[in-house]
């Protein structure tokens, strides 16, 4: 299995896209250093900076499409290039194969998180829009690193649609749907997708200012609406993967 | 055990209500190269999905190494090397790259592993040329290194010289043969071209719309279709004993109660002739005949389709 692992961060050499996607990260925390710049505001919440930067749309819109992405890159590769064959007489077991895809996402999520945390202090710190305290920039450590690990988990079903499929058009466009529809979801039925359900156990602390929830905080749901997600992900695609010899 | 390192029985694949593969029963025996020959589409890939396990076998059987395939998988795969289709790789990366990729999958644990195996094929080792740059040549190289790579004791090669120019043919048919006599390798290759069978293959299976049509040795197919003289009698063992004491002759088959066939070709028939006619035995006819293995092919699988 480490092997497994090992080979698929080899696979990603040269892979200029994969830095590029890594790149959006930055893109809320920049916008909220604009949004604060544009209205002038000193001194602000750091919660109400970072709830911009790193918990709003990066948890709903970007980070899901961005590891939608990379799950179909990492599936797409082999169907496209005709390796699952050479794979399979290694041989290579395939829920390994897809385990390993998973830990690629795994990790890349939480890099992208954590990215996305650094950029956010930089960008409030150094422009003066929140003062330097370290229990906030600990507090906004650790909600990144629970976002970047449930969205690996949230993302598995992107995953096994992309282990399912040749092409990338399918997936890309379900990563689309999928992310705009757990934030559709978030205000009708958050225990219905495994995007809003990761969003309620983001906020379950209730120190996220201007969250209203209309239904009440139920963590074990939220974790049960991603595991059953994930388990039909995990047999669907090994059913797939089984159709691909 | 047999001495078969591949043994298929009756093995048969049906997709929806097309067959395509029926009741095909082959023998690769150790140390042989087996050269299974058809037509495009004629089911030779299929064939070698299923002794792969690559493809679900519809009825029969398949073993690999005396043991059965489905099961098996995981102690016979990393005795066998193999190339189906078109052997595919990951384009950014280098081709020591793309092998030091699969050693690392299989465990391999020579040093030189990645370094032999591309030295065999005759690909610069830690070259900075990515597989996307590769000619077609290359790839199908370096999917023979990757096949090589883990040292396996069986070699299945589908269609190895697809694509190749006339070098790369002879090249690719170089190396194949020297897998077979330096390192001892069992080879099971598939192709449509004949010459190209003919000049590799120690065995051969003859393949047409997914059944087997013959299984003999190269050597066997050369004596019943090279040159020889055909001589029809009316005392068949008379004449035989006339051509063994007075011509000397020992190559030779009996093809029915009256048909002889001579494969010494430099003999003189008109002295044989005389000879024979002289000691009462009849000459109904006697002729030079000169048919290729091409014919044969063409004659056994009912038309064109073989180079």
């Amino acid at each position: 299995m480490l092997n497994l692992i090992q080979t698929e961060f080899l696979k990603l050499r040269r892979r200029k896209f994969v830095w590029f996607m890594l790149s959006t990260s930055l893109i809320m925390p920049f916008l909220a250093l604009l949004y604060f710049n544009y209205f002038g505001k000193k001194d602000i919440e750091p919660m109400q900076f970072y709830k911009m930067s790193a918990y709003g749309f990066t948890l709903f819109i970007i980070l899901p499409i961005v590891l939608g992405m990379l799950c179909t890159m990492l599936m797409r590769e082999e169907n496209q290039y005709d390796m699952l064959k050479q794979l399979w007489i290694v041989p290579v077991s395939k829920m390994g194969y897809l385990l390993s895809k998973f830990f690629v996402v795994f990790v890349y999520s939480i890099c992208f998180m954590l990215i996305t945390a650094v950029a956010s202090v930089i960008f409030s710190v150094i422009p003066g829009y929140v003062a330097l305290e370290w229990g906030s920039i600990l507090n906004l450590l650790e909600k990144c690193i629970i976002i970047g690990v449930l969205s690996a988990f949230v993302m598995l079903p992107i995953l096994a649609i992309a282990a399912s499929q040749k092409g990338y058009i399918l997936p890309a466009c379900v990563t689309l749907v999928y992310a705009f529809s757990g934030f559709i979801l978030m205000s009708i039925n958050a225990y219905l997708h495994p995007i809003s359900s990761m969003a309620l156990i983001v906020i379950c602390n209730n120190d996220i200012p201007g969250v209203v929830l209309k239904q009440e905080m139920n963590i074990p749901f939220a974790f049960l609406c991603i595991g059953i997600w994930d388990i039909v992900a995990l047999l669907l695609s090994n059913i797939a993967l089984k159709r691909r010899k | 055990m047999s001495n078969f390192l591949i043994e298929t029985k009756q093995l048969t694949k049906i997709y929806g209500d097309q067959t395509t593969v029926n009741a095909v029963s082959i023998h690769v025996g150790k140390g042989r190269i087996y050269g299974l020959l058809g037509r495009n589409g004629a089911g030779k890939t299929t064939i070698m999905k299923m002794i792969l396990g690559l493809t679900p076998i519809t009825s029969g059987e398949v073993k690999v190494f005396g043991q059965n395939m489905k099961g098996g998988e995981k102690r016979i795969y990393p005795r066998i090397g193999a190339i189906i289709e078109t052997p595919g790789f990951y384009p950014n990366l280098t081709g020591t790259e793309n092998l030091e990729i699969f050693a690392k999958l299989r465990g391999t644990a020579a040093p030189n592993a990645v370094k032999n195996s591309l030295e065999v094929v005759g690909l610069p080792y830690k070259d900075k040329k990515l597989f996307s740059k590769y000619s077609l040549g290359m790839k199908q190289r370096l999917g023979i290194a990757n096949a090589i790579l883990h040292d396996p004791e069986l070699l299945i090669l589908d269609e190895p010289t697809n694509g190749l120019d006339p070098i790369g043919i002879a090249e690719m048919r170089k190396f194949i043969k020297k897998l077979s006599v330096e390192y001892g390798k069992t080879i099971l290759i598939s192709s449509h071209i004949l010459s190209e069978i003919a000049l590799l293959a120690d065995d051969i299976g003859i393949i047409d719309q997914g059944i087997l049509l013959e299984e003999s040795s190269m050597e066997e197919l050369r004596q019943k279709n090279g040159r020889y003289i055909q001589v029809q009698v009316s005392d068949l063992p008379k004449a035989t004993l006339i051509l063994e004491r007075q011509f000397g002759v020992k190559e030779y088959s009996v093809q029915d109660d009256h048909t002889l066939r001579l494969y010494n070709t430099t003999l003189d028939m008109a002295a044989i002739n005389k000879a024979l006619v002289m000691q009462d035995v009849a000459v109904i006819s006697s002729a030079f005949c000169n048919d290729t293995l091409e014919d044969y092919f063409k004659k056994i699988t009912g038309g064109e389709g073989i180079a």
